[in-house]
């Protein structure tokens, strides 16, 4: 079934749409991550100016996060603390994100700077996970199994305005998970991305925080680095599409419910070779995308 | 349906066609004179059909025009291995919808000269360049122009689509594309005897958003900040609704 999108000013399939939202859902409910940085590809690839996609992709991660922060929550699995801080960053960073967003707009480069800053960020996420994941299952292999490191102490944890974190059991520099917050937040709002994937390996090698609170405190924040983002561009560059962020986060929520049901069953490393082969491959289509000679050198672009 | 109501057209139109052969012109109608863009708008196809006061050999051509504007041209040149959008020329008074239907080879209906002067043509259009910029191989941008509205389907140009029938009657098919533009098409019939113009006809055709697409679509534009609001808390809403159900499943 066919249904016109009202920002995007065309018709897509419906179905297409939610079954892209439903199998995201599955893999960010499986793993934890993945939602907003293989769902804006996806949605470019079906034709939604990526402007459009990014500012909906935001929308719709609001939902998934809302309802994975109240999983997290009960299990007590949230440090707020640490959450509130990160946000404060992460607001400001979308906020100058967008701004960016803007003007790529208005020089006419807005489409080469998202889709490259995907083809860097995907190869980095999906070569790194990949070796992970190998690394991983050849040591089971073998039998051996060692823990990762506990947090250590650098430099970073020298700078000024040390609070502590209770929760977290940290005593850092207040500065640190700020400024992590605005990088995330910028890419968020350039992206249409929570940002997952970058602030929690930031949160567990640079923070030092416990992983058992990571996965829960990041949702917490990219909730609110979301809708910034969100209200941002509908004010500033009307890109939302509400139909399609609606379409799409119907498809998600179930998908994550459905995913963390099966989180036991299945083994993560094996999940995230999958993942990393899929997210290297999004990246090489993208890439190749912005190498192989275009059909026509020449595009128009029609004003409203 | 179609079927019926083609026929119905074309009893009416014979009808019709008594009293135009009597004061030598053109009349004609749409099936549709108002295309509405609602949520599962995939594009409109529209009759045009109508009778003339004709003569064998005469011939009909159809022009419909959109709404006009600003319409930018870029090209892509290799930058470190990337293409990447260096220049582009802005031409103003574009159409953004053309249609041009014949029923037969322009070329063969009215000279270059002709084509030219009445603005016939996807070359003979008054498109204009931005004043102010200077453009070198300005050919080459306006040929990027009218290959890329083809290719988008908003310009098209269908000779031999006109039928013709008794040279009384005509009828020919538009059809506007799912991404067409919002606002007011002018359609030109024009009757041509021996590449002379010997009756014409104007119509118009409104197109607009309507209905749930268009309500969002104004929402989103005059009250932006509001809209984006709302489509925070529905989001809210839903990921907190699925925790609530999925918890008593």
């Amino acid at each position: 079934m066919y249904i016109y999108l009202p920002i995007a000013e065309q018709p897509i399939h419906s179905l297409a749409i939610l079954g892209v939202g439903t199998f995201l859902g599955l893999i960010m409910g499986l793993v934890g991550v993945g939602g907003g940085f293989l769902l804006t590809p996806i949605m470019m690839f079906l034709g939604i100016p990526p402007p459009v996609a990014v500012a909906s992709v935001a929308n719709q991660l609001v939902a998934p996060s809302v309802s994975g922060v109240l999983s997290h929550w009960k299990r007590g699995n949230v440090d707020f603390k640490m959450g509130t801080v990160l946000l404060l960053g992460g607001v400001v960073g979308s906020s100058i994100g967008v701004v960016i967003f803007n003007f790529l707009g208005k020089i006419g480069q807005l489409d080469l700077v998202i889709k490259s800053s995907y083809v860097v960020f995907l190869t980095l996420i999906g070569s790194l996970m990949l070796s992970e994941s190998l690394n991983l299952i050849l040591r089971k292999r073998k039998g051996k199994v060692s823990r990762g490191k506990l947090h250590q102490h650098n430099w970073l944890h020298g700078l000024p305005f040390k609070t502590r974190f209770r929760k977290s059991k940290l005593y850092i520099s207040v500065l640190l998970p700020i400024f992590i917050g605005i990088i995330v937040g910028i890419l968020a709002a350039l992206m249409g991305i929570g940002g997952g994937f970058i602030i929690v390996p930031a949160m567990i090698y640079l923070l030092g925080m416990p992983t058992s609170l990571v996965v829960g405190t990041s949702l917490f924040q990219i909730i609110f680095v979301a809708a910034n983002t969100t209200i941002l561009q509908a004010s500033q560059n009307q890109t939302v599409d509400i139909v399609l962020a609606s379409i799409l986060l119907l498809g998600s929520v179930v998908g994550v419910q459905v995913g963390s049901r099966f989180t036991n069953i299945l083994k993560g490393e094996y999940l995230r070779l999958i993942l990393s082969t899929l997210i290297i491959l999004v990246s090489l289509k993208l890439l190749t995308d912005l190498i192989t000679i275009p059909s026509d050198i020449f595009s128009v672009i029609i004003s409203r | 349906m179609k079927f019926l109501t083609s026929l119905h057209i074309l009893v009416l139109a014979f009808i019709i066609s008594h009293d135009v052969k009597a004061k030598n012109q053109i009349v004609a109608d749409l099936s549709q004179e108002n295309v509405k863009i609602t949520t599962d708008f995939l594009g409109a196809k529209i009759l045009l059909f109508g009778a003339y006061d004709g003569q064998k050999g005469d011939d009909i051509i159809v022009v419909v025009t959109g709404p006009k504007g600003l319409v930018t041209v870029q090209k892509k040149e290799k930058v470190f291995g990337i293409w990447v959008n260096t220049k582009s020329v802005n031409y103003i008074n574009t159409p953004k919808y053309l249609n041009i239907s014949s029923n037969r080879d322009i070329n063969k209906i009215l000279n270059q000269k002709t084509q030219k002067i009445s603005e016939i043509g996807l070359n003979n259009l008054k498109i204009r360049l931005q004043p102010g910029k200077k453009v070198q191989k300005e050919k080459e941008w306006r040929e990027a122009l009218t290959r890329n509205m083809l290719k988008s389907k908003l310009w098209s140009l269908n000779e031999n689509s006109v039928s013709l029938n008794k040279n009384a009657l005509f009828r020919s098919y538009l059809s506007l594309p799912s991404n067409v533009i919002t606002g007011q098409f002018e359609v030109k019939i024009l009757h041509y005897r021996n590449s002379k113009l010997i009756s014409k006809e104007l119509s118009t055709i409104n197109v607009s958003k309507s209905g749930v697409s268009a309500e969002i679509y104004n929402i989103a534009q005059n009250y932006s900040t509001l809209y984006g609001i709302f489509a925070v808390i529905l989001a809210v809403l839903v990921g907190w609704g699925t925790n609530l159900i999925f918890r008593k499943v």
